[in-house]
């Protein structure tokens, strides 16, 4: 029991002041090598960050196994579920500055881990040029520099998830590929431009325990221009930008199929001219797809009485092959073995954002819609056709959402969201299950920790 | 048992005393104020301490987003990235301008130059002039000082006095403006700036014009009589959950004594 006291006595003294020390060794002249040597070290870690998020969420659909895209589809007979959306943690070291105080080197890893499994979501080197710092090349899996919303932290993103059509062309977010910036360094008056481009194997980053290995020569090329400004009061900043993605992949099978109108005048699919037999060819020597995107993107901040007010739009169209029951992008290791189907698309996204004054709480409003087919719309679509021609589908309808929330910032580390996504898909008469709206709406409650 | 009771009070009593502490952290051109300011109201209030740590605009800032500081001292206004961190941070703060800090140009003091235009100056620090016989002194290479992007004065300087234009690769980034001081003080072509406050006998003092005619010491008179045209207000950002600990602190240095300890230590009173 004396021991125990005399601990506390001890204890309670360190914690006042450290007084005990003061009196047995000559502090003062050990302070400036001691300080010398913890920057040292400081430095060292400095360089060597970790951080992560964890999201945790309830979710509640419309409907049983519906299909939102708010997580991903329900299991048929569920409308409710707890799960782990997102469980980050990124290492990231970041070498010594240099004589121009330029980091010529980063490293980047970072992983996923949910109830779903362990997926490597970031590993990629970063060099910067060690002269100007103007130029870095990052090569490995990472983010695809297209638009805003998708290199965008789903950290820092207000609504739990990207829209729908930044789902669809862009599963994953990530792909493997070699990029280079140029940017001037944070100094630099020009630093408000940025300029990506980088060529990307195309097939995306597949969920836990996929492979991730290309399976076709194309290589993509995606770019992105982007600029951002303040005022001189730093009060208001936006930011605009404008991107191209330019690629396609092999294609394995022999029908190809592309919109067109038949002698009545309805709109579907048309086999395209077969000029070989696939079987019959190299692997080598097969053709590819177009798959061709621009988009345009726009962010404007304004600090004000009211709260920090943030809007953001982003629109993209361009031409999609894929296949008959879907129209999204790659994103596996393996080629399409359907008939391809290729579809001219738009969509957008847009934002409204406004903090309430300088309190925690923020609302939430979003509006997207994604259309996989221009071409047709309304009743056009699942209308029988002739000439041979291959009637429109479900895949083909426009679907608009409108999500809306209210986040409350606990403290720095911790978020809660509550959202509810309202989603409309286009109608048909002549498409059976779809003369009336899905009952695909869900509410999502969710709980983020980030360190 | 009493003696474990004994314990447990006197470590309670311990962490109480923690409680009443203040941090602040940011600006080294604030730091002497916020410093002299502490020690005279920490004189008059048994029981109160208020540690001031320097380190730059920018660290200020960042300590309060990442909760490590009670008060950000700036030399600069709070950037709008800086704004959305907090705003994202669920952090809210407030901003009161604690006094007004004229920037002095300083030079070695063998250094023959005494008058220098905004023009010229831009030229010296963007690397267009790297001789002073360019501006009328002797044939020796100029060394330009500055100080690192994480400072507020750094930032000021580059906008108010450079127009906006960059820093010459050349320039020597230095870590706290003492070690400007230090550094202009030995090197007999160096050329700096510092808040005037910081300025001392082993420095010499440049005459700025705006207009190529008139040329002004940074002096607090002529800072206030508004003849000097490098000036700007020095901030205090608090989180407002930490505004009624930080208060009886920050009413000291906005009251008439408090005005008075700012002239003294060589800033522009706000009274």
């Amino acid at each position: 029991m004396k021991k125990q006291i005399l601990g506390l006595l001890l204890m309670t003294g360190l914690m006042s002041n450290g007084s005990i020390y003061a009196q047995e060794v000559p502090v003062e002249d050990t302070i400036p090598a001691t300080v010398a040597i913890i920057r040292q070290e400081l430095d060292v870690l400095k360089r060597i960050k970790v951080t992560g998020y964890l999201q945790t969420q309830f979710q509640y659909g419309d409907s049983t196994g519906s299909a939102v895209y708010s997580g991903g589809a329900f299991g048929a007979g569920i409308d409710k579920r707890f799960m782990i959306r997102r469980g980050r943690v990124k290492f990231q070291y970041d070498a010594p500055l240099n004589d121009k105080g330029i980091s010529t080197s980063q490293y980047v890893l970072q992983f996923d881990v949910t109830e779903k499994g362990l997926t490597i979501k970031d590993a990629y080197a970063k060099l910067t040029d060690k002269w100007i710092g103007w130029f870095s090349l990052t090569a490995g899996m990472q983010n695809r520099p297209f638009g805003f919303e998708i290199p965008y932290s789903s950290s820092l993103r207000e609504s739990p998830e990207r829209g729908r059509m930044s789902q669809i062309l862009f599963p994953g977010e990530r792909d493997l590929g070699a990029m280079i910036t140029i940017q001037g360094p944070k100094t630099s008056n020009w630093n408000w431009l940025k300029l990506e481009a980088g060529l990307f194997n195309g097939n995306g980053a597949p969920g836990a325990g996929a492979s991730v290995a290309d399976f076709d020569k194309q290589k993509d090329f995606i770019g992105h221009i982007s600029a951002i400004r303040n005022n001189k009061s730093e009060t208001v900043k936006y930011g605009l930008g404008v991107s191209y993605y330019s690629g396609g992949y092999r294609i394995d099978v022999d029908s190809i199929y592309n919109i067109s109108t038949d002698a009545a005048g309805n709109m579907g699919y048309m086999l395209a001219n077969i000029t070989h037999t696939i079987d019959l060819i190299g692997i080598g020597t097969r053709e590819y797809t177009k798959r061709q995107y621009i988009g345009a993107d726009g962010q404007l901040n304004i600090d004000w009485k009211p709260g920090m007010t943030v809007l953001r739009a982003e629109y993209i169209q361009g031409e999609q092959p894929a296949s008959r029951s879907s129209s999204a992008s790659p994103n596996s290791n393996q080629a399409i073995t359907s008939n391809l189907y290729n579809r001219n698309f738009n969509g957008a996204y847009f934002y409204f954002l406004q903090s309430i004054m300088q309190s925690p709480w923020q609302v939430i409003a979003k509006y997207d819609w994604y259309d996989p087919n221009t071409d047709v719309t309304g009743n056009e679509i699942g209308t029988t056709v002739v000439n041979g021609l291959v009637k429109t589908n479900a895949t083909d309808l426009k679907y608009t959402t409108i999500g809306l929330g209210l986040a409350y910032r606990w403290d720095a580390n911790v978020k809660l969201t509550a959202y509810y996504d309202m989603v409309t898909n286009e109608t048909s008469n002549k498409l059976s299950g779809y003369t009336k709206d899905l009952k695909d709406n869900s509410f999502t409650l969710r709980m983020q920790v980030k360190f | 048992m009493k003696k474990i009771i004994l314990a447990v009070v006197m470590m309670g009593s311990a962490i109480f005393t923690n409680a009443q502490k203040i941090v602040i952290k940011g600006s080294d051109t604030v730091l002497p104020l916020a410093q002299k300011e502490a020690e005279v109201f920490m004189k008059k209030n048994a029981g109160k301490s208020v540690t001031v740590i320097g380190g730059g605009s920018g660290v200020g800032i960042s300590a309060l987003l990442d909760n490590s500081t009670d008060i950000a001292m700036s030399s600069r206004k709070i950037k709008m990235d800086e704004r959305m961190k907090l705003q994202d941070a669920g952090r809210a703060y407030k901003e009161v301008i604690i006094a007004n800090d004229a920037l002095s140009v300083i030079v070695n003091p063998g250094n023959k130059v005494s008058n220098l235009t905004r023009a010229q100056l831009e030229g010296i620090f963007t690397g267009k002039i790297k001789n002073w016989k360019e501006v009328g002194g002797d044939d020796l290479q100029i060394v330009v000082y500055s100080r690192e992007t994480s400072s507020g004065t750094y930032e000021f300087f580059k906008e108010h006095v450079m127009n906006r234009k960059n820093y010459a690769s050349s320039v020597l980034n230095m870590p706290a403006t003492g070690a400007i001081i230090q550094s202009v003080s030995q090197t007999k072509g160096a050329i700096g700036y510092v808040g005037l406050a910081y300025v001392t006998k082993e420095v010499k003092d440049i005459a700025v014009s705006y207009d190529g005619k008139t040329f002004v010491l940074a002096t607090i008179e002529n800072a206030k009589n508004k003849t000097y045209p490098v000036v700007r207000p020095l901030y205090f950002y608090y989180p407002t959950s930490k505004e009624a600990a930080i208060k009886p602190y920050l009413d000291f240095i906005m009251s008439t004594e408090g005005q008075k300890i700012v002239d003294q230590v060589g800033y522009i009173g706000l009274k």
